[in-house]
């Protein structure tokens, strides 16, 4: 197996929480995906996929056995480097759409690059840009995000996922709260990603009919994962 | 991240976002500060008038006779206390106690001390003043009066007629404005002023003065040292004070002790001899520290109340910042500018409000007749205290904005995210 072409890989993790009662929430879960992969995460509700992901996205903390994201140990890092993996190698969608409600559509788009600071503020506008004409948002720039529909800020937030061109992004249930044609939409959109910029990106979901349009789908059953 | 920037556009959305609150905190802060500035320089203006005045009428230094009311009985001379135990019973003290021996060669000898600017020999003597059926208690300075004006400076003060009329008219008097108010006297008046000893002297009213402290005004007249001298029933040689005024004040104490050692009689400077009033004001200025610290610390809890309400509502916006990267220190300075945003703008309208409310108020005029008399009050607009009131303002506010921040920095964006 060539380690290289790993975006991301664990080894014997178990995640579990003590409050209310203690609960093993991840089992020794082995999972990897390559640089290039739309993977989907399914299961039953409670069966530890929002766990899975945000742990893989160093958001959760407090596991035991090893995450290897874009060569580096999550597990051996400080908050502020969990940041900055965050900032630069990682792109998030939600299912709720989390922008900032009083910025316009291309700040909020802007924001991480802004955090990154690798490029000219004039320049990230333009990349911001981009971003929001390759999801067909161009003409609602300049609109404040609270006046978008749902489905347009679920795009927003995937253009603001892709600004600093992360080696990965992570969806939770992203067209969970769409409807069909929305979901329809959305769902494209990842698919393109992955097939024209060869992006990497691993879901949840709980539509089995979206799940199978994806490259390859982990199944988890009370935090282990099952062969489908 | 190159700079605050982005940070710093989050802050004022907030701020913005929270119009009204934003609001009412800054002008907590404004009003603190204008109250720092107002209050301060009332209170530092009050007193610099009532130290310039004091000074103006207290000598810098003091000569005098300290009557010694624990003088050794005869008796108790004449034996040893540690063998014999001697009680004497209404000892009177003695009449020349007060009196100053050569107090003319003395005042002679200090007029030619480098460092003295001038000195006024003193006599006074209670009396009762009386005008027709008009009755006052109080006393009578007997002076020279060229050399007293040149310690007191009286001809600035004088209300009506002048100092230099004492001088051709023998028997004139200067009263203060109160006690020529009390007696219903006027220039030219006709006034008798009778002594301890039973001396009655009728005297003619050539000045009205004014020395602006309150007290003083009320009983206090001038005469010429002679006259003082009469009514005592003193030869001509009796003083019992001698005002010293000095070219540098601030070497009162020094030449007090100086004055102490070669006369042999007891110089006091004006500090010690107002240490009371000195007293005072440390008072009050503990007392107006007091008030000023209590505003800030409610202009404080104002904005520590606003950024709490503004982390509980954007819990959201802090959720995302940190998923998409941004630091805990991150958010800790945004809520740090918020508040110092709150700090700053408060603080220069308030050093803005404060300068022009002293100024209104120190343009009414007043007539203020308490402690000291003034027609206007006085506002010391020291600069010392804009800037020291600018940076309270921040201190408070970087307190105050310390807390909530440290709070947002600490939120799990998890616990957000999972809520949902
Ligand atoms: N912070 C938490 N504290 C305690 N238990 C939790 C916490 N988060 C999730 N769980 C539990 O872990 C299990 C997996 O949750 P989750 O990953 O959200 O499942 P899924 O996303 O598959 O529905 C559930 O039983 C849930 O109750
Ligand atoms: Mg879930």
């Amino acid at each position: 197996m060539n380690a290289g072409s790993h975006i991301l890989r664990t080894i014997g993790l178990n995640k579990f929480f003590h409050d209310p009662v203690e609960f093993q929430a991840l089992k020794n879960v082995n999972v990897s995906i390559e640089e290039g992969e739309f993977v989907s995460i399914v299961g039953a509700s409670g069966s530890g996929k929002s766990t899975l992901l945000y742990t893989l996205s160093t958001l959760d903390t407090g596991y035991s056995g090893t995450i290897l994201l874009d060569g580096e140990e999550l597990g051996k890092m400080r908050p502020d480097d969990h940041a900055r993996i965050r900032n630069e190698k990682i792109g998030f969608v939600f299912q709720f759409h989390y922008l900032l409600p009083e910025f316009t559509v291309l700040d909020n788009v802007a924001l991480p690059a802004l955090r990154l600071g690798k490029y000219s503020e004039e320049e990230i506008y333009s990349h911001a840009h981009e971003k929001l004409k390759l999801l067909g948002l161009d003409d609602q720039a300049l609109k404040k995000s609270s006046k978008l529909s749902g489905g347009q800020q679920q795009r927003v937030a995937i253009a603001r996922a892709l600004i600093n061109n992360p080696k990965i992004i992570f969806g939770d249930e992203p067209t969970g709260n769409l409807d069909s044609k929305n979901s329809e939409t959305v769902f494209g959109i990842f698919k393109e990603l992955k097939e024209k910029f060869n992006q990497t990106i691993l879901i949840v979901t709980h539509d089995m009919g979206l799940a199978s349009r994806t490259d390859r789908t982990i199944t988890l059953k009370d935090g282990e994962v099952v062969s489908p | 991240m190159n700079s605050n920037k982005p940070l710093a556009r989050i802050a004022l959305t907030h701020l913005v976002a929270k119009k009204r609150q934003t609001i009412v905190a800054t002008l907590g802060v404004m009003f603190g500060i204008a109250i720092f500035i107002f209050q301060a320089g009332l209170i530092t203006g009050f007193q610099t008038t009532f130290i310039d005045k004091t000074i103006n009428t207290t000598a810098n230094i003091r000569i005098h006779n300290e009557a010694d009311k624990n003088r050794k009985s005869i008796a108790g001379k004449l034996h040893d206390p540690r063998k014999d135990w001697v009680v004497v019973r209404n000892q009177k003290p003695r009449e020349d106690d007060l009196k100053i021996r050569n107090g003319n060669e003395i005042v002679k000898i200090i007029e030619r001390h480098p460092d003295v600017a001038g000195v006024s020999p003193f006599l006074a003597s209670q009396v009762i003043f009386k005008m027709g059926i008009a009755q006052q208690a109080g006393f009578v300075s007997g002076v020279l009066i060229e050399k007293e004006d040149l310690l007191f400076g009286l001809s600035a003060n004088m209300k009506e007629g002048n100092t230099t009329r004492l001088l051709t008219i023998p028997n004139g008097i200067i009263l203060g404005a109160g006690l020529a108010e009390k007696l219903g006297a006027k220039m030219e008046d006709l006034l008798s002023i009778i002594s301890p000893m039973g001396v009655t002297l009728e005297m003619k009213v050539v000045g009205i003065n004014e020395s602006g402290l309150t007290e003083v005004d009320k009983t206090r007249a001038f005469v010429n040292l002679r006259n003082a001298q009469k009514l005592l029933q003193v030869d001509g040689s009796y003083i019992t004070d001698i005002n010293i005024k000095l070219k540098n004040i601030d070497r009162a104490g020094e030449l007090a002790s100086e004055f102490e050692k070669r006369f042999g009689y007891k110089a006091d400077d004006w500090k010690t001899a107002n240490a009371n009033i000195f007293g005072v004001f440390k008072l009050q200025n503990m007392v107006t520290s007091l008030v000023i610290a209590s505003i800030m610390i409610v202009s404080g809890f104002g904005i520590f109340n606003i950024l709490m309400m503004i982390i509980y509502e954007k819990m959201p916006d802090i959720a995302i910042l940190k998923a998409v990267g941004f630091r805990n220190g991150d958010i800790k300075k945004i809520f740090l500018m918020e508040s110092l945003i709150i700090g700053l703008f408060g603080g220069i309208l308030g050093m803005g409000f404060g300068f022009i409310i002293t100024h209104i108020v120190g343009s009414i005029p007043m007539n203020i007749k308490g402690f000291v008399s003034m027609k206007y009050l006085y506002f010391n607009q020291s600069p010392a205290f804009y800037v020291t009131a600018f940076l309270f303002a921040l201190l408070v506010t970087g307190i105050a904005g310390y807390l909530p921040a440290r709070k947002a920095a600490k939120i799990d964006p998890m616990d957000i995210i999972r809520s949902k």
